[in-house]
């Protein structure tokens, strides 16, 4: 786990330019889902027959090259929050812990946050979902990383597999190459201008789909967005991830051009805004997630836009990972059962420790 | 930025929803936001999508339409039948929004055609295949994909090269048969 006093503070001040290559793509993942020809898809089996496919998928990945560190974990034995933060590490979504019967995780052991994270899902919406993420605009990387990975589960396992349709899904919306490339994005200047709505049009008619950051609520919380590609028909895994890398680009230049309208338009009042969360997030003593996320969002782009130079240079990813619930509690060794003024008590403080200058 | 309802105050919260094609804005003050709720400071991010959905609802209906969220849901099941190998049937199909196994797909074919259609435009399979797969299901994928080359070439009259395809198809098709 990650302890408070672990981290690293990041580089002092701030270059100060806009032309610094801002923290606009937060973490790229790509996602690869697989079926095991002769099974029932998980949806319709049972707890034994799921428990079956399991008990198939780890064994093969016993004295398999590649495959050998992968660690299976039992869901049922860990605690709430031990569950939820393997989630948030691992950037899988919460609705696969909705039910821990008849489900395993499997992981790539880490030992840093900036490591890249891979995960297997096992009989999820599928027996397999191949899972890998990393900070950063990573998509070429970590989509070759779980296709590598896949390659090795194919020399095992025997992979669902029409000639028409391509690998089958229990969910026809992933039929095909069944792979799913998805981009988490920091965009709070193009968030609140005027060009959003038809930027995110765009997206949208270019077969991509768009969330908020946490699957429970549909607002993007810390102007952070989930773009994912949704086509796996028609398009080889070389064109989604090229085509992903082109999203990638972008994204990145309508932000940073949201940003030099911003500061062309409204220097004052951006700057103003910059100072206001500063000055909420350095006295405030309770922080909700949601509310530290929205102003150090703010407090990033203001040292993205080198507006601000009174706090110490802060990895925006890599912030939201640490003031989570589910970390909070566990950095601090609290009770599972600690009240919402606790855990909001300590993560101001982690905050304050991490971005104040002494 | 002025709030869109008062037209007075500065707008702090930006809402976008996003519903099929059409991307809608909203913008409001934080006077008018708590005024559509009983909020709480504490409550506000968390409400915002109870805003939005009072907004929207008063105006046009809810906020998310399902129909790409559940595909299936459009499956006919006057004529209800079920998958020899799994057993699972149409009407369960469409409740789970789930296929129940591989066969299923083979199995409900020409239904599933239309409403893959709708959900990828597209529905040539053009991604990698196994290692695994017979012989000729790799040559048959092998053939479509120098079909497609062929066919860019032409496109582009680069006639020599389009030749040496169109004979490597030949001599595919031929082992095919062999």
């Amino acid at each position: 786990m990650n302890r408070p006093g672990s981290v690293t503070p990041g580089r002092e001040g701030s270059s100060g330019s806009i032309s610094r290559d801002p923290s606009i793509i937060l973490s790229s993942r790509a996602g690869i889902s697989r079926n095991l020809s002769n099974y029932k898809f998980p949806s319709s089996s049972s707890n034994e027959e799921k428990n079956q496919v399991i008990n198939m998928i780890k064994s093969s990945t016993r004295r398999t090259e590649g495959l050998r560190e992968l660690c299976c974990l039992r869901l049922n034995r860990m605690t709430r929050v031990q569950r939820q933060v393997i989630l948030s590490d691992y950037q899988i979504e919460e609705d696969f812990i909705s039910s821990l019967k008849g489900r395993a995780l499997m992981v790539f052991p880490r030992s840093s946050i900036r490591d890249t994270a891979t995960a297997i899902p096992l009989c999820w919406d599928d027996h397999l979902k191949i899972q890998c993420a990393a900070p950063g605009n990573t998509i070429s990387m970590v989509y070759e990383k779980a296709s590598g990975i896949e390659k090795i589960f194919e020399t095992k396992l025997n992979f669902s597999f029409s000639s028409q349709w391509g690998y089958l899904t229990s969910n026809p919306a992933s039929l095909g190459t069944a792979l799913e490339i998805s981009l988490l994005v920091h965009m709070p200047a193009l968030a609140i201008s005027p060009g959003i709505a038809e930027f995110i049009k765009n997206l949208s008619r270019v077969g991509c789909a768009i969330s908020g950051y946490s699957d429970s609520s549909p607002e993007a919380t810390g102007n952070i967005f989930r773009i994912s590609s949704s086509r796996t028909l028609g398009k080889s895994e070389e064109e989604i991830v090229e085509e992903m890398n082109a999203i990638c680009l972008n994204i990145v230049d309508g932000e940073k051009s949201a940003r030099r309208e911003l500061l062309k338009k409204d220097r004052l009042g951006a700057k103003d805004n910059v100072y206001r969360s500063y000055g909420l997030l350095k006295y405030a003593r309770i922080l909700s997630f949601e509310e530290a996320l929205e102003l150090l969002s703010i407090l990033r782009l203001g040292l993205d836009l080198g507006i601000m130079g009174k706090i110490r240079d802060f990895d925006y990813f890599e912030i939201i990972n640490m003031v989570g619930d589910a970390h909070v509690i566990s950095s601090f060794e609290m009770d599972d059962k600690a009240s919402e003024d606790e855990i909001d008590l300590k993560r101001a403080g982690l905050i304050r420790d991490i971005i104040l200058k002494d | 930025m002025t709030c869109d309802f008062c037209k007075k105050n500065i707008a702090t919260v930006h809402l976008i929803r996003v519903q099929n094609d059409n991307v809608e804005k909203v913008n409001i003050c934080s006077e008018c936001a708590r005024s559509f709720s009983f909020f709480t400071q504490d409550d506000f991010y968390k409400d915002l999508s109870n805003i939005l959905s009072r907004i929207f609802q008063s105006e046009q209906g809810t906020i998310y339409e399902g129909s790409l969220h559940d595909p299936l849901g459009k499956i006919d099941t006057h004529k209800n039948r079920s998958c020899p190998f799994c057993g699972t049937d149409l009407k369960s199909i469409k409740k789970k929004g789930r296929m129940g196994c591989p066969h299923c797909y083979s199995e409900f074919r020409s239904i599933l055609l239309p409403i893959v259609k709708d959900i990828h435009t597209d529905i040539v399979y053009r991604g990698k295949i196994p290692q695994n797969v017979p012989r000729q299901v790799k040559l048959e994928k092998s053939i479509s994909d120098l079909r497609k080359r062929l066919k860019r070439e032409i496109i582009v009259e680069n006639f020599e090269e389009a030749a040496r395809i169109r004979d490597e198809i030949r001599q595919l098709e031929k082992n095919i048969y062999e």
